[in-house]
């Protein structure tokens, strides 16, 4: 397999099987895939597809029964321990579809989070902080607890702890799924605006009508493999 | 590290009911420790008080093998030299002298064998309390030189009252002739010990030393001391300065070695309390810290996913453990201390228990002190860590997937 610069992820023959007891499941079943940088794309399919497998599997927080992931050209299956925690906080960005954030922590110190562990200093991280509430239109609400916080504003605030790192990549499963679909699409609007805005690439699973056709690029998946990968329209920047 | 502090903090929050349920209990564990430390600081100031107040003395001199032979002629060797020597010593607060011998009492009724006592009643009601626990009588006031003040038990067992008239009868020394004298019953003591109470009798020095044909001699000197720490130690210089010209000076720690042992053996037995106790505050921090981990088990998946390393997961759960145990120790600590306090003001009333040969003559005062709020409390902390390490490590393991796909 040839690995292009611009190849974010790549996967090669990827499959999962969980076994319970004796009984062996085929999550995904052979997955060859290729995201390139500033994408924009939806991984649909009917619940039990394998969505949810695939999206772990390509973070690192699954590991394949077969077959590799590279993320910017590392080998993110092969990686363990510190090394892939590391990996996933200064690369990857996480969206899930509900309870994003942690509930004693305040909507500003869920962002600054993962800044924490990285180790940016206060003042930039505080900078930082009140840039992102702005982009994803929560100014002023930083203090709030997340209990506090509508399910979309939660949404929001979990894609802000997400981006703020600046991760290059953002994953996010089914992260309107539980929000009525008028929220949700203004959810998916932000996310657009901030892939244009940023140029972070951003790979999303979801079975709602409205959210896939704001992508560019829809991947539909069927018990365990791509039944179709269609490009809607070209993204403007790629 | 002060990020996950804070975190933790607000963590064991989140369940207010369950912290407060396993707090309580590691703070009723930790006030027990506290409280039975104190009970036995006070038990031991009451022992020594009872042991050596009563009659022993903090320390005695008498001539070397007065006890073992009983000899009478075993007088306190060069007893003006030692007088002098001991009013010029700025630890002793006081001395007094008595003759001792073992003879036999009799009465109309019955008759019993008897510790004989001559002795000073000036000095030794300050150094002894045989005069405060008089039941009838008094202690030598009205100068009756046939005097004598005896034991309950024995006074019972004679069938004698005030007044009524008791025959001694002891050795003298050098010829062993018998010498009897006839006492008049001046006073009745009973201090709950069944030795003194049964075997004890006494009368005026000069009287006793008549009938032994001593002159001016006495088998024991009893001392007290300024400090009675100076007794607990055994290599202080005093007792070689004494034990010399056919004498020999010991404190009381020596003549009662059972109760030294048994204070030892009272503080192991406040380990083994201490690992009981311990013991059950650990189920508590496991299933505490379990439950919570189970609960939050998608919330650990996010935080895993994020990018926390499992060693920063462990290092939360041991902060949550900490939290609880800081929690727990303040609490205890106050409740330790308000128990305490309080029965240190009212004192615990054990008086007529016997104890290692000793009785309990007061009322029993738990000693607060310092050293019961550091090391309790920091053991209670290091243990609850060390307890921490088990869920941590579960926590540290878990595969994130699996938690991300829990609950919901
Ligand atoms: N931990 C697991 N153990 C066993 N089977 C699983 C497990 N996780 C997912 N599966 C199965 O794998 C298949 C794919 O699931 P999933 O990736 O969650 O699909 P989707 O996200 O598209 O709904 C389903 O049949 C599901 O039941
Ligand atoms: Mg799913």
């Amino acid at each position: 397999m040839t690995n292009h610069a611009s190849d974010l992820i790549v996967t090669e023959n990827l499959r999962k099987d969980y076994r319970e007891d004796d009984i062996v499941v085929p999550a995904v079943r052979g997955v060859d895939l290729v995201i390139k940088e500033r994408e924009f794309t939806a991984l649909v399919g009917p619940s039990g597809s394998g969505k949810t497998t695939l999206l772990n599997i390509i973070s690192g927080l699954d590991s394949p029964t077969e077959g590799r992931v590279w993320l910017k050209g590392k080998p993110i299956s092969e990686m363990k321990g510190a090394e892939l925690s590391d990996f996933r906080r200064d690369h990857i960005g996480f969206v899930f579809q509900a309870y994003n954030l942690i509930p004693v922590l305040s909507a500003e110190e869920n962002i600054e989070y993962i800044m924490m562990l990285q180790g940016v200093p206060k003042n930039e991280r505080r900078e930082r902080v009140r840039k992102i509430l702005g982009d994803v239109g929560l100014q002023g609400m930083g203090r709030r607890m997340p209990p506090k916080l509508s399910g979309g504003q939660q949404q929001r605030v979990a894609i802000a702890r997400a981006m703020v790192s600046r991760p290059g990549l953002i994953l996010a499963d089914e992260p309107t799924a539980n929000l009525d679909s008028e929220t949700g699409a203004a959810l998916l609007d932000i996310m657009r605006e901030l892939n244009e805005k940023t140029g972070m690439t951003f790979l999303f699973s979801t079975h709602d009508r409205m959210v896939m056709d704001r992508a560019d690029r829809i991947i539909t998946l069927k018990d365990g493999r791509v039944a179709r990968d269609e490009i809607r329209a070209e993204n403007p920047i790629r | 590290m002060g990020f996950f502090i804070k975190l933790a903090w607000r963590n064991i929050f989140r369940n207010k009911r369950r912290t407060f349920i396993a707090g309580i209990a590691i703070a009723v564990g930790l006030a027990s420790l506290i409280f039975c430390d104190a009970l036995i600081r006070g038990m031991k100031d009451n022992l020594i008080k009872s042991a050596t107040a009563s009659f022993l003395g903090e320390g005695q001199i008498h001539a070397r093998r007065f006890w073992e032979t009983q000899d009478a002629e075993k007088t306190v060797n060069n007893l003006p030299t030692v007088l002098d020597g001991l009013r010029s010593e700025k630890d002793v607060e006081l001395f007094t002298l008595r003759t001792m011998s073992l003879g036999t009492i009799s009465s109309p009724a019955n008759v019993s064998s008897v510790l004989f006592v001559g002795v000073n009643p000036e000095t030794e009601q300050r150094l002894s309390r045989v005069d405060d626990v008089l039941e009838e009588g008094s202690y030598f006031r009205d100068g009756g030189k046939r005097d004598m003040v005896l034991g309950g038990d024995l006074a019972e067992l004679l069938e004698v009252e005030l007044g009524d008239r008791v025959v001694v009868t002891v050795s003298r020394a050098g010829s062993g002739d018998l010498a009897q004298e006839m006492f008049r019953v001046s006073g009745i003591f009973r201090f709950h010990i069944k030795e003194m109470d049964g075997s004890f009798a006494f009368a005026r020095i000069d009287k006793a030393r008549e009938m032994l044909g001593l002159d001016g001699g006495a088998h024991e000197i009893a001392l007290k001391f300024r400090d009675n720490r100076f007794a607990l130690d055994p290599g202080n210089p005093f007792w070689d300065t004494y034990s010399r010209e056919g004498n020999e000076a010991v404190s009381w720690t020596a003549l009662l070695p059972e109760l030294t042992r048994v204070m030892d053996m009272v503080w192991v037995a406040l380990g083994f309390l201490a690992v009981i106790l311990f013991g059950i505050v650990v189920f508590g921090i496991i299933n505490t810290l379990f439950m919570s981990l189970y609960e939050r088990m998608f919330e650990f998946g996010v935080l895993r996913a994020v990018g926390t390393r499992p060693s920063d997961v462990r290092k939360l759960i041991v902060c949550e453990a900490g939290a609880l145990a800081v929690l727990s120790i303040v609490m205890g600590s106050i409740l330790g201390f308000v128990l305490t306090f309080v029965l240190a003001q009212t004192g615990i009333d054990y008086r007529g228990i016997e104890f290692a040969g000793t009785g309990f003559s007061e009322l029993l005062y738990p000693v607060l002190h310092f050293s019961q709020f550091i090391i309790y409390p920091a053991a209670v902390f290091v243990f609850t860590i060390l307890v921490g390490l088990y869920p941590a490590r579960a926590a540290g393991r878990l595969t994130v997937a699996d938690a991300l796909r829990k609950s919901l």
